[in-house]
């Protein structure tokens, strides 16, 4: 009898403390491409908040409670994003949503999360109009945007080539292709460099060397390219087969050339220089614990995705911690204006457009390696608020 | 006047060994179409996956060990019996019919859709990029030009040469011409046509899939390659003149040295607005081409 009731007794203290020691999880909805042409960047997105989120669980979680991510695959398709992101917030009922690549996603989420009083957060998308004109009070950015990726490659070329330096562009014909040249070329013209001729190429682009003709007749210094994936390899090699890269100072966008395609570069890529928000190469206790922790889990060096994306979940846990609650209202509060620790050192949300104030690098490719060859500091590189819808 | 000499050495130059390049891929796509049509009076829309089918092939070889210059015998020799049963299986079945243009035009363009649709099915939606045999840039004139392009162009004038040389300066080309001039004329003087007809066919095919292993190298290999160089291909056609291998030679280096030339003048991607323009002209103002006549009189 004694002994049924022990047992019992320890039944039931058992169930009553259950729910005490396992809380209700923070979920966090990552709709992230995992297949397709930007399954690569997807991957480092996956990589960045898993390592960060087991990070967390281990030293107690969020408020105490521990972190669950929940992947839905975007496909880099916004169309797919909206669906995936509907049922994030349906549901699954997740706190927070991020992952998003492709900046049409990250657009047509932010809508959502509106819609469904929820906060969403991208870690890769450069179009300018997410935290410009088209801004939201519900999306927040915490990657560099590709106006601060051109302020830090323009600050650089200034210095090293002087003014009057002659720039010939060639980007791909679409959304991100001329945003990103726009961007570089109201940078450079800024600090008084000469633009003598630009031409766009359609996306996927077999044969570059038509668009060669009216470069050779400019004779520009430097070629500015924000072509990206196997385009690059393709440009790149062309370039090079022309015996055009001779005399010519290649820069361009940090999507250009990456680890990825690194590989498949070879010997081209070698002095590339690009404006990019993070590089292993950055000398600081927090980058080298993060790079440490990256290597042994991976057997792969993390990209700017990598770092922005393990960057977020502390973003989110300070938010979180500072406001007391996973309140819609009262963690957008808590993350306006909020600084936190990246791997990139300490990072500012601006409260005016939910952009992240951030260091910005100046990279160049030597033997299949980033080189950080120089480097401007956060405020100088954000640019003016444009937001005005908040 | 030295920018003068300077721009015509560095500008104008390699944009128009480029265009050459670009003509050298069209004529070798238009010569099959124009020889096919020029005999048969048939319009293959499938030739742009014949040349697809030359390439996949080079790269199924070529990933077992297969040497590039090997493909570029084989290939060919490989899609001879394949263009001969398409003939004979699918082409002839309608040959008499009256609707025959129409019909035969249809026929291929289904072939296309279906051959499009396997090469997805068997190799996956990506591009794949065969490794160029010939690395590297020579000099030339003080301009550096891709070595491979520059074997291109040499191999591919012998080829046009050849095709030449069999049509107008052998027994089968012989026969051929015989066949295209007169069917019923030939058959009663013992042109075995409905073979002459099957071989003509195979040939125009062997010589797509022949370029689809030379060009590959340069415009990669991918399910819709079939698409990039017909478009071109039948204008080259049109402006030369519908059978004619003369026109189609003219018509192919024309067109792209018109494409490439703009280009230093407007945005490349304006190349094919041009072309086709002047494809429309063509059509409007001497709709038999600058070499009209068919494959038998010219």
């Amino acid at each position: 009898m004694n002994r049924i009731a022990a047992l019992s007794l320890a039944i039931l203290t058992s169930l009553v403390a259950l729910p005490a020691t396992a809380a209700e999880p923070v979920k966090i909805g990552v709709v992230t491409p995992l297949t397709g042409t930007y399954a690569p960047i997807g991957q480092q997105v996956r990589w960045g908040l898993e390592l960060a989120t087991r990070e967390v669980n281990a030293s107690g979680g969020i408020l105490g409670r521990p972190v669950e991510l929940i992947f839905e695959d975007e496909e880099a398709n916004p169309a797919v994003a909206t669906q995936k992101a509907e049922k994030l917030f349906q549901v699954t009922k997740v706190d927070f949503l991020t992952g998003t690549v492709n900046s049409g996603s990250t657009l047509a989420v932010g809508q959502l999360a509106e819609r469904n009083n929820r906060l969403a957060s991208t870690t890769v998308s450069f179009s300018d109009a997410i935290t410009g004109d088209k801004c939201s009070p519900n999306v927040f950015r915490v990657n560099a945007r590709a106006g601060q990726q051109s302020a830090a490659l323009a600050e650089w070329l200034a210095k090293d080539k002087g003014a009057g330096t002659a720039i010939y562009y060639l980007g791909p014909d679409y959304e991100m292709g001329r945003n990103t040249v726009a961007a570089f070329k109201a940078a450079a013209e800024a600090r008084k460099m000469k633009t003598v001729g630009e031409v766009f190429a359609p996306l996927g682009n077999n044969d570059y060397s038509p668009f060669f003709g009216q470069m050779r007749a400019a004779k520009p210094a430097v070629l500015y390219t924000s072509v990206a994936g196997n385009d690059t390899a393709r440009l790149f090699t062309q370039l090079d087969e022309y015996g055009l890269r001779k005399n010519l100072l290649i820069i361009g966008a940090s999507g250009t050339v990456t680890s990825q395609n690194m590989g498949a570069l070879g010997k081209v890529a070698d002095g590339y220089v690009t404006g990019v928000g993070y590089s292993p190469e950055i000398d600081s206790p927090e980058n080298k614990k993060f790079l440490a922790a990256f290597r042994a889990a991976y057997k792969a060096d993390p990209d700017l995705y990598g770092a922005d994306s393990y960057g977020l979940i502390y973003f989110y846990k300070a938010a979180v911690e500072k406001a007391k609650s996973t309140d819609t209202d009262k963690v957008r509060t808590a993350m306006s204006g909020l600084k936190w620790m990246t791997p990139q050192g300490e990072k500012e949300m601006r409260a005016g457009d939910h952009q992240a104030v951030q260091d910005m690098y100046a990279v160049r490719v030597e033997n299949g390696k980033f080189r950080i060859v120089s480097k401007v500091p956060g405020p100088q590189a954000v640019g003016p608020d444009t937001c005005t819808r908040f | 006047m030295g920018a003068l000499a300077d721009y015509a050495q560095f500008v104008l130059m390699p944009q128009m060994f480029n265009g050459l390049t670009i003509g050298i891929a069209v004529i070798l796509m238009a010569l099959g179409l124009t020889i096919i049509f020029g005999l048969l009076d048939v319009f293959n829309m499938a030739h742009g996956e014949f040349y697809a089918l030359g390439a996949y092939l080079g790269v199924t070889l070529a990933s077992r060990g297969v040497s590039f210059w090997l493909l570029l015998v084989l290939v060919p020799l490989l899609l001879l019996p394949a263009g001969f049963l398409v003939d004979r299986a699918l082409i002839q079945r309608l040959f008499h019919q009256k609707e025959r243009h129409m019909l035969t035009m249809l026929l291929t363009f289904g072939l296309a859709i279906v051959m499009e649709d396997l090469f997805k099915a068997a190799y996956g939606p990506n591009t794949l990029k065969p490794d160029s045999p010939l690395k590297g840039g020579t000099e030339v004139l003080g301009n550096f030009f891709p070595t491979y392009r520059l074997f291109l162009v040499g191999i591919g004038a012998f080829t046009i040469f050849a095709v030449w040389f069999i049509v107008n300066r052998t027994r089968f080309g012989a026969m051929v011409r015989a066949a295209a001039l007169d069917r019923h004329m030939a058959a009663s003087l013992g042109v075995p046509v409905r073979r002459v007809y099957s071989t003509t066919f195979a040939f125009g095919v062997a010589l797509a899939g022949l370029s689809g292993v030379l060009l590959s190298p340069i415009y990669s290999v991918f399910p819709t390659m079939g698409k990039d160089f017909i478009l071109m291909a039948f204008t080259a056609v049109i402006l030369g003149g519908f059978g004619s291998i003369r026109g189609v030679v003219l018509g192919g280096l024309v067109l792209t040295q018109i494409q490439a030339l703009s280009s230093l003048y407007v945005s490349p991607v304006w190349g094919d607005p041009i072309v086709f323009g002047i494809m429309v002209l063509v059509l409007f103002f001497r709709p038999q081409g600058i070499f009209g006549g068919r494959l038998g009189h010219a």
